[in-house]
């Protein structure tokens, strides 16, 4: 029998804490410590797969930290703040990189990129636009989202809905028709404000274009403009019209994603992540959901595709660099890796050695359409900084709660926004 | 003997100390230097900024709005729980059948985490199926499916109301063992002398129910200064920061815009307004101690 005495108890003391406050020292040799956010609905079970894979292939060993969607934006900062950031994470292409690229967090890839070859790899629209920061490269395009209309096709072949609309003018009639049947064309859940994002960011590129819609995101324009006023509008014109199914801010963007899988709802504007989470549920592509491309607005604007970017990033506070950018090469060029993960999340390759086969129909004419777009932009949270896409995702939920006090949201968030730009 | 003692007592004492200045301690002092820099989270380079941030909170309407929602959620935990818990305290005291049970009842929230508990009251909310809603409609025969928690006039009334029923539980179990201290053959004298329940209740088991109370109160002030996990959970201070505490406030600041030093200023404000109620706490209770013995 054990006798616990004040010896066992100076060893817990010593012990109990080393155990934990020392558990990083543990991460080190050929392991690669990693935080990503591909969680839940996210497609955890599937990018550990791709984990297992890297392993098998490579002899490294991750230390793989799973944190949820929203929850990791949080984790991300306080891991900055102490000092402990993994050596690898994931983050969003765009504003937020570029935020954590200027605070010097992030380790340049240049070198691998050169070594590996990935500009062979990678498709270099993609590589243009969500890769380089200040002249450098940081962030490798794990996969990217394409947001559109996806729509319940039993639900509009009910309505007697046989054509797409391809015009702004017939989106309005599609909506009317589904309307006069009785069913809620759209619905919209903007309980975490940011799924509101893509009707302001294919309203503004469609009508303003993306030139007007980059000086927005940069500070050079205003909230008040007449361009962001005519697009608010044309939003406002749809909610007075009833579209919109009731109290999109009670809903989350799975409860808006069932609405329209039950067919309470016709459709949702929303990120190509959809099909993964509706593929999940045992709905199948082509056959009980669809999707059509946001309807072109205005004459003589370019076509704009909006959507994310999901990256891997290096940490400058990282212990093992070589095992870092292993794992985002392999990520990055494995063919198979590339085509397992996209095809079961619910998302687009970057990776131009991935045979387009591999997506299911719906899909397969998604990367139909953002290839033959004009210009592809970050959605508003990833393309305007950190501080005013705050204020912009809260003009967006206020402005669903009473779409009638537009002009005064866009007052303040006019004041709101230039102060966040100077701080 | 008493060497050895000692000695035990310092190893003992000096590992929750060394926990203490750790995780409470230390933070709390780099809150404090951080509050006169404007750092932003990741970069290791920042400035001092001298008082900047506490003279931004002057013009932060949304500081303001924070502020005022603070004082409404303090007030409303002081009172809600105080007075459902005194009330169902008196009704089980007054030895209905079930009491036990119903106390069991009452007190088992206060089990439950707020998180569990906001989950919970998100569902009784929820506008089309929720059981709040549903019941409404059964009530009244009308299509309702008003979004409690998606409305700015209702969202942080609706979290008070699921914060309060969870609080009601603790505030009951204290009056409980208050109105055991009570000497019966008082209340059995007023009652022989002609004075109605109510009069009795308000002229002698309140009075004499001072101590209980003082403890109450303090209580339901210092867990509502904690009630960030709650109001996280049902609104996240939502819809577009209508329901909004300084805690709130500040994780938004600090966090979802990366104005850390900014966030640490708010957090500095809120705990100088924690200190001020601990010390009018304390006075309090030395009051009651000097009363009561």
């Amino acid at each position: 029998m054990i006798r616990f005495n004040r010896h066992w108890l100076l060893a817990a003391v010593g012990v109990v804490p080393a155990l934990v406050f020392g558990g990083p020292a543990f991460a080190q040799g050929g392991d690669v410590t990693l935080t990503h956010y591909f969680t839940g609905e996210f497609g955890l079970k599937v990018f550990n797969e791709q984990v297992v894979k890297f392993e098998a292939d490579t002899g490294y060993a991750i230390k793989n930290s799973p944190i949820g969607h929203e929850d990791f934006k949080t984790d991300i900062l306080v891991r900055a703040a102490g000092d402990s950031l993994p050596d690898v994470f994931s983050y969003w292409a765009g504003a937020r990189t570029q935020f954590v690229v200027d605070s010097g967090s992030l380790h340049p890839i240049d070198d691998m990129w050169a070594r590996d070859g990935l500009d062979n790899v990678v498709a270099k629209s993609v590589a243009d636009s969500a890769t380089m920061y200040n002249g450098m490269r940081y962030l490798v395009p794990f996969n990217y989202h394409y947001a559109g209309m996806f729509y319940n096709t039993r639900v509009l072949a009910d309505a007697g809905v046989t054509d797409l609309p391809t015009t702004w003018d017939g989106f309005l009639a599609l909506c009317e028709t589904l309307k006069g049947k009785g069913v809620t064309p759209i619905a919209l859940g903007s309980k975490d404000r940011w799924p509101a994002q893509f009707w302001f960011d294919y309203l503004l590129l469609g009508t303003a274009g993306p030139d007007y819609r980059a000086s927005l995101m940069n500070g050079s324009a205003a909230y008040d403009d007449a361009e962001v006023k005519a697009a608010m509008a044309m939003w406002k014109e749809l909610a007075d019209k009833g579209y919109f199914a009731p109290n999109a801010n009670a809903d989350s963007w799975t409860d808006a994603s069932d609405k329209v899988a039950r067919g309470d709802a016709a459709m949702t504007l929303m990120g190509t992540w959809i099909t993964g989470y509706w593929n999940g549920l045992g709905l199948e592509a082509g056959k009980d959901y669809d999707f059509f491309p946001f309807p072109p607005i205005a004459d003589g604007v370019p076509a704009s595709v909006v959507g994310p970017v999901d990256g891997l990033v290096i940490s400058n506070d990282g212990e093992n660099r070589a095992g870092a950018e292993a794992f985002l090469s392999y990520m990055m060029s494995n063919a198979d890796v590339q085509a397992s993960w996209t095809g079961a999340y619910g998302a687009l390759s970057a990776n131009v050695n991935v045979d387009p086969a591999n997506y299911n129909e719906v899909m397969q004419r998604v990367s139909a359409v953002v290839a033959a777009a004009d210009n592809f932009a970050f959605n508003y949270d990833l393309a305007t900084p950190p501080p005013v896409a705050e204020v912009g995702l809260s003009m967006f939920s206020r402005f669903m709660d009473d779409p009638s006090q537009v002009d005064d949201i866009l007052a303040q968030v006019a004041t709101d926004a230039a102060q966040a730009f100077g701080e | 003997m008493e060497r050895e003692n000692r000695f035990w007592q310092v190893i003992l004492l000096a590992l929750p100390l060394a926990i203490f200045i750790t995780f409470v301690i230390w933070p709390l002092a780099n809150s404090f230097y951080y509050s006169f820099t404007n750092w932003n989270g990741f970069n290791p380079d920042y400035d001092y900024v001298g008082f900047d941030n506490f003279l931004k909170i002057h013009t932060d309407q949304l500081f303001l709005n924070a502020a005022i929602n603070t004082a409404l959620w303090i007030v409303a935990a002081i009172v809600v729980p105080t007075a459902c818990g005194l009330s169902l305290a008196l009704l089980i005291d007054s030895r209905i059948p079930g009491g036990s049970v119903f106390k069991s009842i009452f007190y088992l929230p206060i089990c439950l985490s707020a998180v569990v508990v906001g989950q919970i009251w998100v569902w009784i909310y929820q506008p089309d199926w929720g059981l709040l809603n549903t019941v409404v409609e059964a009530v009244s025969g009308e299509q309702f499916n008003y979004a409690w928690l998606a409305k700015p006039d209702s969202a942080l009334w609706s979290v008070i109301v699921a914060w309060s029923w969870q609080q009601t539980g603790l505030s009951m179990v204290i009056f409980l063992a208050g109105l055991t201290t009570i000497p019966e053959d008082l209340v059995e004298v007023c009652e022989i002398e002609g004075a109605r329940a109510l009069q009795r209740i308000r002229l002698v088991v309140i009075p004499l129910l001072a101590p209980a109370t003082v403890v109450v109160i303090a209580l339901n002030v210092i867990n509502s200064l904690k009630g960030f996990d709650i109001l996280y959970t049902m609104t996240g201070g939502g819809p577009f920061n209508s329901s909004d505490t300084l805690a709130m406030h500040m994780y938004n600041e600090s966090f979802k815009k990366y104005l850390m030093g900014y966030g640490s200023a708010i957090s500095v404000v809120l705990f100088l307004i924690a200190l001020i109620i601990i010390r009018l706490y304390f006075r309090q209770l030395r009051k009651v101690d000097a009363l009561h013995g």
